[in-house]
């Protein structure tokens, strides 16, 4: 019963989340309402007792991504963004009805064929349900035992990312620019 | 009672919601938010995958890999976002035409 409420308040936030994102005209508003569907996916983790993943999912997107997002958009010029530096009217950044045209349309393509593609998998029957039990002991013993070279190549993947970003957004002198 | 399909189209619509902000949007920030939602789309239906069907926890572990690797991608892209700005004075996408200014 619990897990029933949790599931469709989860579904709700994450689906209502993800549609305003696709619908909202203001990107401020956009970086927030994907905040509420990363929070929704997070309930969803703890519906399916992936409990360490709901945690991460909170203080990596909620805490690290959004804010990264929130300050990406406010470094470059806010919301409005219509205007080019020569002064004439361009594609607005958010978007026309000719672009939402396209992405409707090509959206209902793929979704036809990962319909396609996906009604064997789903037509498969779940076994039996899998009793509560933290997941986290386990996820650190299989982290360091049978995937260790992927957990390794991970941390040298942030590493270059961290060392790549801070060099790429470095502020610089003006003759360096062209 | 809640059961794989549920989960499978709450990721579906994600990955729906995703492309379609990938393609209809100009703004580079908005392309990645679309990014965002594609990746947390896979692993939503890792995790789901795993307690339905396998019950072993790799699908866990591979969640736990798209987060890394979407907290990484989210850094160097907004850096690269940024940059961009700097050098164009704009985040239109229909302005990144060069590899060199």
């Amino acid at each position: 019963m619990f897990d029933q409420i949790l599931f469709i308040l989860s579904a709700v936030l994450t689906m209502g989340g993800a549609l305003a994102v696709v619908f909202s005209r203001n990107l401020m508003h956009a970086c927030v309402f994907l905040l509420a569907c990363l929070f929704g996916v997070a309930g969803l983790y703890a519906t399916l007792n992936a409990d360490f993943l709901a945690a991460t999912q909170l203080v990596v997107y909620a805490g690290g991504v959004v804010i990264l997002m929130l300050f990406a958009v406010m470094l470059t010029g806010g919301v409005q963004s219509t205007v080019n530096k020569f002064g004439l009217e361009k594609i607005p950044g958010m978007g026309n009805t000719k672009t939402y045209t396209a992405a409707g349309l090509s959206v209902i393509i793929i979704s036809f064929v990962l319909f396609k593609i996906l009604k064997n998998a789903v037509a498969i029957a779940p076994k039996g349900q899998m009793v509560y039990e933290s997941t986290v002991e386990k996820i650190g013993t299989l982290l360091v035992s049978d995937h260790v070279l992927a957990f390794e190549l991970s941390s040298i993947l942030l590493l270059g990312a961290l060392v790549g970003a801070a060099v790429i957004a470095r502020p610089r002198h003006i003759k360096d620019d062209v | 009672m809640i059961t794989l399909p549920s989960y499978l189209f709450i990721s579906f619509m994600l990955f729906a919601c995703g492309l379609a902000v990938m393609m209809a949007r100009k703004n580079i920030v908005a392309i990645l938010l679309g990014i965002e939602l594609i990746l947390n789309s896979a692993a939503l239906n890792f995790a789901a995958y795993t307690k339905f069907i396998n019950q072993n926890l790799d699908g866990h572990i591979m969640s736990l890999f798209i987060i890394v690797i979407a907290a990484a991608e989210a850094a160097v892209g907004l850096a690269i976002v940024i940059r961009f700005y700097q050098i164009k004075e704009s985040i239109h996408i229909d302005d990144a035409t060069q590899l060199q200014s």
